[in-house]
């Protein structure tokens, strides 16, 4: 090699140690995200998250379309957690409006959402299992979701995209025979979820794999400006539902779960037990609702806003606090909308959570953010 | 609880599960049952009565060529284009009825909110691939036809588990 360089050209130093790696974006361990990762030898080095992959200009988009028909697109960035997504936007517009929910219609709305809930973390804990090795974790949540899928679709008429929610209420009174079905439903599930315990979280090999990796203390968790599971995973108890009850919220009994270890294994076991404390909503919800009475509000074709104003609501999805912030000039058409959402909030978790480990310990790691790339990317 | 029990509680709890039915539907010899005819709207209250969202169903007695689904459809998919019927009622003068393309379609059912005169519904019909494009698109003749779906499966819980049967 010629060492003499043409004057004013300087070459980057080059480390004899550390290789660069991307992982994805379509590599099936990260979603369709890059993770660039520096290694030394088997050891994380750094790590430089790069979401965008899937950017689908869903604010943009919701500029030129009128509060009904921003309903089925703004659903897509999660179609497994689509009621949760449309919540704090119906929430937002229904106040922009003025409008009162009929009561019947909320807790028609918990129901659906907290169904929801636990339909993603299924598919969340499918993933989890498959990429720790464990395909039995992989087999069973995607079976056992067909309980509350079949259930959403008695509901709403689909599968994975309900266009359920709509400001003023809920688009369809519930079938006949649908709290007892519900009911049975649940509490199979419930039963089912609970033997995951011995298969999968009391499992040796499991904790082996996942305790005390990517460990995320209560100071680092706050400062980061995380939410939800992963938040809660490291002993900060703070669930939009008990805090900041919205709709029914405040008349049913939530506990949230909180955990002190702040590992990989507390933010895997944290969704998990959120399930079983959906089920346990579900069925006051059940018990509580009103049988009979209006679900929605009948509104004008074209609903406006009433002049300049704006509004921010906030909720628990199933990956932490979901807002919405709607901007109106009192036209049909959203003059802003902004979503912030739980996923993009814990990925600034990963560089932390990273440094230090062990390349075969970046799956565990990564997944336990209960992180989905397309809802980061909007 | 050490390493050994551990793992045979693991693993017993998934042997147990050789003697269980199986709950995974088979689809094309099986079919899911649904509830009702499919998602309808009733206008006068202005609030929808459940069931699944399939292939739509048009009445031509009922339609009037008003566009009102077309107009629905135009922020979502597009998918609704209004074309000339053969036919002519007194109601609809300009003897025009929505055609829809199922390869745009999302199913979310707006244009059915948006029909004022009972004129359009959807069906459990949700089987409609095609060989072509062309083949998705609906004319309003194919539109009236009520579709046969078969629907024998339903989600069966006994104390030995959950079968679809």
């Amino acid at each position: 090699m010629n060492n003499e360089l043409p004057p004013g050209l300087a070459l980057q130093k080059v480390d004899e140690r550390i290789m660069t790696l991307n992982v994805g974006p379509q590599h099936p361990g990260s979603g369709h995200m890059r993770i660039i990762v520096q290694i030394d030898g088997d050891f994380i080095v750094a790590c430089d998250p790069d979401p965008g992959y899937v950017h689908r200009g869903e604010e943009k988009m919701a500029e030129y379309r009128n509060y009904i028909t921003n309903i089925p697109h703004l659903e897509r960035p999660v179609i497994h957690d689509s009621c949760n997504i449309l919540y704090p936007y119906v929430l937002g517009v229904e106040e922009l409006l003025g409008i009162e929910v009929p009561e019947r219609a909320k807790y028609i709305r918990v129901i659906a959402s907290e169904l929801n809930r636990c339909v993603y973390t299924m598919y969340w804990l499918a993933i989890y299992g498959i990429f720790l090795g464990h395909s039995t974790m992989f087999m069973w949540p995607a079976g056992d979701r067909e309980l509350l899928i079949d259930l959403l679709e008695k509901m709403t008429g689909a599968r994975v995209t309900h266009a359920h929610f709509v400001p003023g209420g809920v688009r369809n009174d519930l079938p006949p025979n649908f709290e007892d079905v519900c009911l049975r439903q649940v509490n199979y599930f419930e039963k089912r979820i609970k033997e995951y315990a011995a298969i999968f979280y009391d499992n040796p090999i499991l904790i082996a794999r996942t305790a005390n990796t990517g460990v995320l203390s209560r100071q680092d968790a706050i400062r980061l400006g995380t939410t939800g599971s992963v938040l809660r995973a490291s002993g900060v108890d703070y669930d939009l539902r008990k805090k900041e009850p919205y709709d029914v919220y405040d008349e049913l009994d939530v506990h949230s779960n909180v955990m002190k270890e702040g590992d990989s294994y507390a933010r895997s076991k944290i969704p998990w037990l959120d399930m079983l404390e959906s089920c346990n909503i579900i069925r006051q919800a059940l018990q509580k609702m009103p049988k009979s009475g209006s679900v929605r509000v009948k509104l004008k074709p074209n609903p406006k806003g009433k002049g300049l104003d704006s509004v921010y609501k906030r909720v628990e999805s199933g990956r932490g606090s979901l807002g919405c912030y709607i901007v109106s000039d009192g036209k049909p058409e959203p003059y802003r909308l902004k979503l912030s959402v739980g996923s993009f909030r814990n990925l600034i978790a990963l560089p932390y959570l990273l440094k230090g480990e062990k390349l075969g310990n970046m799956p565990a790691v990564y997944w336990s953010l209960n992180y989905w790339p397309v809802e980061a990317d909007r | 609880m050490n390493t050994a029990t551990g793992i045979i509680k693991a693993l017993n709890s998934g042997i147990k599960h050789l003697a269980i039915k199986r709950f995974t539907l088979r689809y094309p010899e099986e079919k899911l049952k649904f509830v009702g005819d499919g998602y309808q709207f009733d206008p006068s209250t202005g609030v929808g009565i459940a069931g699944q969202k399939g292939r739509h169903m048009l009445f031509h007695d009922h339609c009037t060529g008003c566009q009102l689904c077309s107009i629905a459809c135009e922020g979502v998919a597009e998918a609704i284009a209004m074309v000339k019927v053969p036919e002519e009622y007194k109601h609809n003068k300009k003897a025009i009825m929505p055609q829809i393309d199922y390869g745009k379609c999302v199913f979310c059912g707006l244009c059915v909110d948006a029909c004022p005169f009972y004129a359009l519904y959807m069906t459990n019909d949700y089987e409609l691939s095609s060989f072509s494009k062309e083949g998705l698109i609906y004319t309003p003749a194919q539109l009236q036809v009520k579709p046969f779906v078969s629907q024998d499966s339903e989600i069966k819980i006994t104390n030995r588990g959950a079968t679809h049967g």
